[in-house]
């Protein structure tokens, strides 16, 4: 599923010592991971091989150009929490929500709190029984060949969720993965594998939480195939207090007339990078990427998107909000690409931002490379303020300046979050934005 | 009810208002009018309490308050209401949550509790008929895609929802046909009372036919200059504003 369709470009003497030198570095910075996460990884010596040929990012490198990576080098400490039961957390954060579950705390599977579907047609374990009784095999993806934090996660994830939904099986509930960071310096690596089988149905929500004396590293790499005409929605939710550094990448490959949605929501995190690549190999696919960000304080939320246009007839929309209050940085890097092959594309994305503080930076790059000439591609990208006449409009009315502005909000990122396809997913992330934000209450959507 | 002494503003480095006198007592209606650029939009702007103008001089007392001190929030609250020359779209916020979320910042303000979502929509309907508003708009977004007449009776009814004490209108008239001018001039009718108040902007003299004020003011070059009564307004109308021009610098 490699997307990276350019070539490197020629080192020069420089960059090579300084690639050298940043190589070295990152390697010393993780080799004591071997001791604290005790997992023997079959295919080390791959992977071992990738790590030391693959770039370590750094400030130079253009994909990690905006994205400080120094916390990751922190020093890491063995996880003293494994079970939810020791955490001070809720096994289910979605109140209502009727979902199977699996819950990882620090990157271990909880079976006490987890409740696995148990449906024909649908396989649905920790990663760990799958590799264990032969399900899956251990293969390199793609994305652990390109990049190094990837290719890390490979070299130590041994656990996460293994899904597959057979052929024509629809699973009746959405399966909710909870990955609780719990305490100081823990380094979590997560890998989930979904296998959705021809014109099978299924959704999965990804909630992160963490306790407010987390920190350390999240690496979550998640794999998706969807089948034929197969329809899958993954719902992100990010909500980590705590100081910890959250990586996750999404490799999405989809074959002929499949759909993909899905919703990445950063409702709190210290540091936050979401790459999601998205390769739409076969014809008539449809792919719907949405996101929202309202970072705080000193707050860094990532979001790098990548859809690969393979074939003919596919669709792809992508929408990306964010709200950057106090210190925060908000990065986007939109990239679709239109392979010669893929004639008749429709392609659109939109990323739009609002600066609600003078300190907040906000990078925004939105990158089309189209190669195919009978193509449809739009895309958008703004940085704005508030809009300073609605709001002494709406203080004329005699609404405070905090409300309106939070009406301003509301329904800037409204219909991202109305297009959730679980409402109480969807009103739970509501919820949690309000708190964080001290917004009275929404629920203006419902009452009238 | 409303004392406005000396007033002077400006923007950026051009004074517009230059020491403006008027005095509303309650239950009066007075008129504006000025040529273009007199400063008739600036007057309402800055006892609504937009900052983008600096108010350099002068006091303004509302209802025993220092006008010039509250913020616009706080003067809205305490019953002034300014109906916008150019309402503001403001896409994804419907009309009516925008209302309800403005009259339970007035209640709030008066001790009361939010008002129930029953008795809310009552009164929105009730109030909307005053301005032949139709249902479909209240659930629009505020005044996007509305039409100018469309926007000119969205402003009598959200004055009619919150019931103010006085009420600025800016040239509440200008892009209404006939028809819909008599229907802004009827909401507005209807509201006059022993205890409100309104000051009506206005360019021309059409919209005096149907809201008969009390007093007449000549607004020219930031200041009031004339004074009368509705007949001033015909004056103006058969002659122009430069023969009072002409009055003023000689
Ligand atoms: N935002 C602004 N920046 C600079 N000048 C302004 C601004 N708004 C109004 N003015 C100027 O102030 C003067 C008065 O404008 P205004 O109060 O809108 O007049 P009126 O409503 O009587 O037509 C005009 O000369 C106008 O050009
Ligand atoms: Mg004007």
């Amino acid at each position: 599923m490699s997307v990276g369709a350019k070539t490197t470009p020629a080192l020069g003497p420089q960059t090579i010592r300084q690639h050298a030198a940043s190589q070295k570095q990152g390697l010393a910075h993780v080799s004591h991971l071997s001791e604290i996460l005790s997992f023997e990884n079959e295919s080390n010596d791959v992977i071992g091989a990738l790590l030391k040929e693959l770039a370590v990012p750094h400030r130079r490198t253009e994909r990690w150009k905006y994205s400080p990576i120094a916390g990751f080098w922190k020093k890491h400490k063995p996880a003293t929490c494994v079970t939810i039961a020791d955490s001070n957390c809720e096994a289910q954060p979605v109140p209502g929500l009727d979902a199977y579950r699996l819950v990882f705390v620090n990157g271990t599977f909880d079976p006490l709190a987890s409740d696995l579907p148990i449906a024909a047609g649908v396989v649905c374990m920790p990663l760990s029984d799958a590799v264990r009784s032969g399900i899956v095999q251990r293969e390199i993806s793609s994305v652990e060949k390109s990049e190094w934090f990837a290719a890390l996660n490979g070299q130590f994830a041994g656990e996460g969720m293994y899904l597959a939904v057979e052929k024509a099986v629809e699973l009746d509930r959405p399966v909710l993965i909870h990955q609780r960071q719990q305490g100081a310096g823990v380094p979590t690596f997560l890998r989930h594998v979904i296998e959705l089988g021809a014109q099978s149905q299924a959704q999965v929500v990804n909630w992160s939480s963490a306790s407010s004396d987390a920190s350390g590293s999240v690496n979550t790499l998640t794999e998706v195939h969807v089948g034929e005409q197969a329809v899958f929605t993954l719902d992100k939710v990010q909500d980590e207090s705590g100081e910890v550094h959250h990586l996750a990448f999404e490799a999405v490959d989809q074959a002929a007339n499949s759909t993909f949605k899905i919703h990445t929501m950063t409702i709190q995190g210290a540091w936050v990078r979401n790459d999601l690549q998205i390769c739409l190999s076969g014809q008539g696919c449809d792919a719907h990427l949405n996101g929202i960000f309202l970072p705080t304080a000193k707050e860094f939320v990532d979001n790098h998107t990548t859809v690969d246009h393979r074939e003919a007839h596919c669709t792809s929309s992508e929408s990306y909000k964010g709200i950057l209050y106090g210190q925060s940085t908000g990065v986007f890097n939109g990239k679709v690409f239109v392979r010669p092959d893929a004639q008749q594309t429709n392609a659109y994305q939109q990323n739009a931002n609002i600066l609600g503080s003078r300190q907040a930076t906000m990078n925004a790059k939105p990158e089309l490379e189209i190669y195919a000439d009978d193509v449809k591609c739009s895309h958008g990208c703004t940085i704005g303020q508030f809009d300073d006449e609605a709001l002494f409009y709406a203080r004329s009315r005699g609404i405070g300046e905090d409300e309106a502005k939070a009406m301003l909000v509301h329904a800037f990122i409204g219909d991202v979050i109305e297009s959730i396809a679980i409402p109480e997913v969807a009103m739970e992330v509501r919820h949690r934005l309000s708190e964080k934000h001290n917004w009275d209450r929404w629920d203006d959507a419902n009452l009238l | 009810m409303l004392t406005i002494n000396k007033l002077k503003a400006s923007i950026g480095d051009s004074e517009i208002l230059k020491g403006l006198d008027l005095t509303i007592g309650p239950g009066e209606v007075h008129a504006i009018m000025g040529p273009n650029g007199s400063g008739k939009s600036t007057l309402a702007s800055v006892l609504a309490g937009r900052e983008d103008y600096a108010v350099t001089g002068g006091k303004v007392d509302f209802l025993g308050m220092e006008l010039l001190e509250m913020d616009a929030t706080a003067r809205a609250r305490s019953g002034l209401f300014l109906a916008f020359q150019y309402p503001v779209e403001i896409p994804g916020v419907s009309n009516i949550n925008f209302m309800r979320a403005a009259l339970n910042g007035k209640r709030a303000h008066e001790g009361l509790e939010p008002i129930a979502g029953k008795a809310f929509l009552e009164l929105v309907k009730e109030k909307a008929s005053l301005v032949e508003l139709d249902g479909r708009l209240r659930n629009r977004s505020v005044n996007e895609g509305f039409s100018g007449g469309e926007k000119k009776r969205n402003e009598i009814f959200q004055m009619a929802m919150l019931e103010p004490k006085l009420a600025v209108l800016d040239e509440t008239d200008s892009g209404l046909d006939i028809d819909a001018l008599r229907i802004v001039a009827n909401g507005v009718n209807s509201m006059r009372s022993p205890e409100r108040s309104f000051l009506v902007i206005t360019h021309y003299q059409r919209l005096l036919d149907y809201i008969v004020p009390d007093f007449v003011h000549v607004l020219v070059d930031g200041r009031i200059v004339r004074t009368g009564g509705k007949e001033l307004a015909l004056e103006l109308e058969e002659r122009g504003y430069d023969w009072i021009k002409e009055a003023v610098t000689s």
